[in-house]
């Protein structure tokens, strides 16, 4: 046990050990380091603040379906499996990095420790980690629903058993599939990008299996009673019965969530006991049984891991070109080259090219299509004269948030570099031409995935094509802008010295910045639209609508201008700095 | 050649000076070793001369070329060999020098040749096509080696560039070592073998604490037969005689 808990104590400690070493420190340092963490706390509340606004918007619904279903347990079931859904989403790929793609192998295989403490520890960090989406989860699902369905005190005596029950079944769920997919991927050999780009489809296809359930399980219901915009009451609860009526017959095979909500529902003190000790006893067989299953392939993986190196060359001699290609160009490419081929950097990295589109394609599903054969939601919303100005907006905003804060190509240019960031700095090359061709890099790659979202938007939601064009051109111009920006910050504080990507990237400040900075640039263009639409809606003139898009694409010149020439002023003077 | 004048420096994250005052002057054609403990100071006075890290006070001319004011001059006309094997592991070794050379601004044809001269020489052609992950750890070095030479540098910097590497490989390293001091380039290295340092090196300098402690040729070294290269080092670093 001790051996267990010094395991997880030393690897949860790694994923923070670069904010731990900042401790020793000259007083103005110290003072330096205490601006620096209330700059942090400012940027977490200001991004708390911009996205209250969806999380109040989701707590509300919850609520409503809380009070329109009185507390249905079938329903409630359901929420927890939404919870978890969003909890495997983003768990599945930390298991597979954090436990089966073994990085730390050479320092665990000597300690004298059994494999399955090993297994045990790594898979009780990565639980920790979903704890946090776990708990936010309960605060925006699950507790809205309760208090709209105004239940008993058992209900939130359960909270904290939920909060860690919750990420269990994700976490055995997410263990069954990464077994396979592991050892599919391993077996490509050493093709490192062919395996990035089958974890980027197999998690993409993971997402749509998620989204196909969702539908299957009745989220899409509609009604027979009028449509939304007549009588929205009706309608939702219309779709709310339907949807309980297809619940009750699947959600009971989901028990251990089944038998959590009874307990969280129940009336009595019994029915509360009974649903408990199910629920908690059929989690620990669970984890018991995945344990099992499990434990031989983690130590074949970790043996397999140490025995990858001083392979037969593939290749013969001579075979191999060179060419100069000139520098951009070749940073490019040789970036390109180590991000593919680096299993979770890559995944990070080119997941956005697909998951932007899929998004799209998703957002189709839950608009654009109806079960009865009723018109849909998206057809409902074209035939408004105010489509074709606010879609294209609201898409656009969304799109720009997402891509600009989830790229990581932008986001940390230089924390990729890691310990080999001084190979860039004793090149006779200009930093400036250096961050240029990472922003660059990035840019292309959001762009390349704005590209297909714009087509699939224009197809699928029937926007005209010439605003789908300013569309990906404002994108573009935002992009590089919030591009230079990233780049700057991840500049001024690099993270060096990590082991494992994900657990730097989870942990890190820059993530929330480019959030919060995406946040902004949404903002902006809605406050600069806003206007246009209004007279737009009022006066039907057509030269609102290009005053609109003119007026952003000067905005997204300006900003990735000003952007381009606050990395240039600021490139030498923090790379200079970085001690490595 | 290399001058440093008045250099210092402290790491943001410590109070003590990594290095203190250095004053260094190292002629072209020579080899010039650079000894001292662990923590002395050598990694940080290298970091400093390639441009790595940015002294706190002082100045670093390359040639005649001041690091801080022209970085990518004064680069241009260094090879560095580093004490880490942080290379790109997710590259090939032919990758690796392709864009080494392409940033030193090397044409197709002298990349190809000289690839090839210096692949040939450690016995590394067959694996230039493989990702370097799959490097031993002297095959890192090797590489690194490689990729610190091939564009003719007129200043090699080498820190630690014996470490791992097998007898061959180190023997054709130390000759290399002296074909670029006699064609006039000056070789700037570290190490913790005396040995090699004694056969090797033209001219020595002692780091302790930061300070330059000891500045001389070997031959003067050697004229006074009672003093080994190595016990002046270990009287020179020895706590005791630094206070």
């Amino acid at each position: 046990m001790k051996k267990y808990l010094a395991l997880v104590k030393l690897l949860f400690i790694q994923q923070f050990k670069m904010t731990f070493n900042k401790k020793r420190a000259s007083d103005a340092q110290s003072a330096k380091e205490g601006k620096r963490r209330a700059g942090a706390a400012a940027v977490i509340v200001l991004l708390a603040l911009c996205l209250a606004p969806l999380l109040v918007s989701l707590a509300v619904a919850m609520y409503y379906m809380g009070k329109l279903s009185g507390g249905n347990v079938y329903l409630g079931t359901f929420l927890t499996l939404l919870c978890q859904g969003l909890v495997l989403m983003f768990g599945v790929h930390s298991i597979m990095s954090n436990v089966f793609v073994v990085r730390d192998a050479d320092r665990l295989l000597y300690l004298p420790v059994k494999y399955h403490v090993i297994f045990l520890a790594k898979l009780t960090v990565a639980y920790l980690n979903e704890l946090l989406t776990s708990a936010v989860s309960l605060a925006v699902v699950l507790i809205p629903f309760g208090i709209g369905a105004n239940v008993g005190v058992g209900f939130y005596l359960m909270l904290p058993i939920a909060l860690l029950l919750i990420p269990m079944l994700p976490m055995l769920v997410g263990t069954l599939i990464s077994m396979p997919l592991s050892a599919l991927v391993a077996a490509f050999g050493k093709n490192s990008a062919i395996k990035t780009i089958l974890r980027i489809v197999i998690y993409v296809l993971i997402m749509a299996l998620y989204m196909y359930l969702m539908y299957g399980f009745g989220f899409l219901t509609g009604s027979e009673n009028g449509n939304i915009l007549d009588n929205p009451e009706v309608y939702i609860n219309d779709i709310l019965v339907a949807m309980t009526n297809k619940l009750q017959n699947v959600m009971p095979y989901f028990h251990p969530n089944y038998m959590l909500m009874s307990s969280m529902l129940a009336a009595g003190f019994l029915n509360w006991l009974v649903g408990f000790i199910a629920a908690l006893g059929e989690n620990i067989a669970l984890l018991g049984l995945v344990m099992l299953v499990s434990l031989p392939f983690y130590r074949k993986m970790l043996t397999m891991s140490v025995e990858e190196g001083g392979a037969a060359p593939k290749h013969s001699a001579n075979r191999y070109k060179v060419k100069n290609k000139g520098i951009v160009r070749e940073f490019i490419l040789t970036d390109i080259k180590r991000t593919l081929r680096d299993a979770q950097v890559g995944f990070q990295s080119f997941a956005g090219i697909i998951m932007m589109p899929l998004i799209v394609v998703i957002l189709y599903f839950f608009t654009g299509l109806s079960d009865s054969g009723d018109t849909s939601f998206l057809e409902l919303m074209s035939i408004e004269p105010l489509y074709q100005v606010i879609a294209p907006l609201v898409i656009l905003a969304y799109m720009t948030f997402l891509g600009c804060s989830t790229n990581v190509l932008g986001i940390y240019p230089i924390s990729r570099e890691n310990r080999a960031l001084y190979v860039l700095k004793s090149l006779p090359v200009s930093f400036n031409k250096i961050l240029l061709a990472k922003v660059l890099l990035a840019t292309a790659v959001m762009v390349t995935s704005d590209f297909v979202s714009c087509v699939l938007i224009v197809a699928l939601f029937g926007i005209e094509w010439y605003y789908g064009l300013a569309m990906l051109i404002t994108m573009a111009l935002i992009g590089f802008g919030s591009m230079c920006i990233t780049t700057v910050l991840d500049l001024k504080q690099p993270r060096i010295g990590w082991d494992n990507f994900n657990q730097g990237l989870k942990n890190a400040r820059n993530s929330w910045i480019a959030m919060l900075i995406a946040l902004l640039c949404v903002f902006s263009v809605v406050l600069i639209s806003a206007p246009f639409a209004v007279l737009y809606g009022v006066t039907n003139g057509w030269y609102f609508v290009l005053c609109m898009w003119l007026a952003d694409l000067v905005l997204g010149v300006v900003f990735a201008v000003v952007s381009y020439k606050i990395m240039s002023s600021k490139a030498t003077k923090y790379f200079v700095r970085i001690e490595v | 050649m290399i001058r440093l004048y008045n250099v210092s420096k402290t790491y943001s994250k410590s109070r003590t000076k990594a290095v203190d005052d250095l004053t260094l002057e190292i002629k072209s054609g020579e080899i010039f070793g650079f000894l001292g403990p662990n923590g002395a100071g050598k990694s940080t006075t290298i970091k400093m001369l390639t441009g790595i890290l940015a002294p706190d006070s002082g100045t670093i001319e390359i040639d005649g070329v001041n690091i801080t004011d022209n970085p990518v001059a004064a680069k241009s006309l260094l090879g560095f060999v580093p004490d880490n094997h942080e290379i790109y592991d997710t590259l090939r070794g032919v990758e690796y020098l392709n864009f080494i050379g392409t940033m030193y601004g090397m044409s197709t044809e002298q990349l190809k040749q000289k690839i090839d001269l210096y692949a040939d020489m450690f016995d590394m052609t067959e694996a230039l096509p493989n990702m370097i992950g799959s490097y031993s750890h002297g095959m890192k070095q090797k590489l690194s080696v490689i990729a610190a030479v091939i564009h003719d540098p007129k200043v090699w910097v080498l820190d630690e560039p014996l470490t791992g590497l097998d007898p061959q490989s180190a023997y054709r390293l130390k000759q290399l070592m002296r074909t670029q001091a006699d064609m006039g380039n000056t070789v700037f290295f570290s190490s913790h073998v005396i040995d090699v340092v004694e056969k090797v090196c033209d001219r020595i300098a002692i780091i302790n604490h930061g300070k330059l402690v000891a500045v001389d040729t070997l031959d003067n070294i050697r004229a006074d037969s009672s003093v080994s290269l190595e016990s002046l080092f270990l009287t020179v670093t020895s706590d005791g005689e630094h206070k």
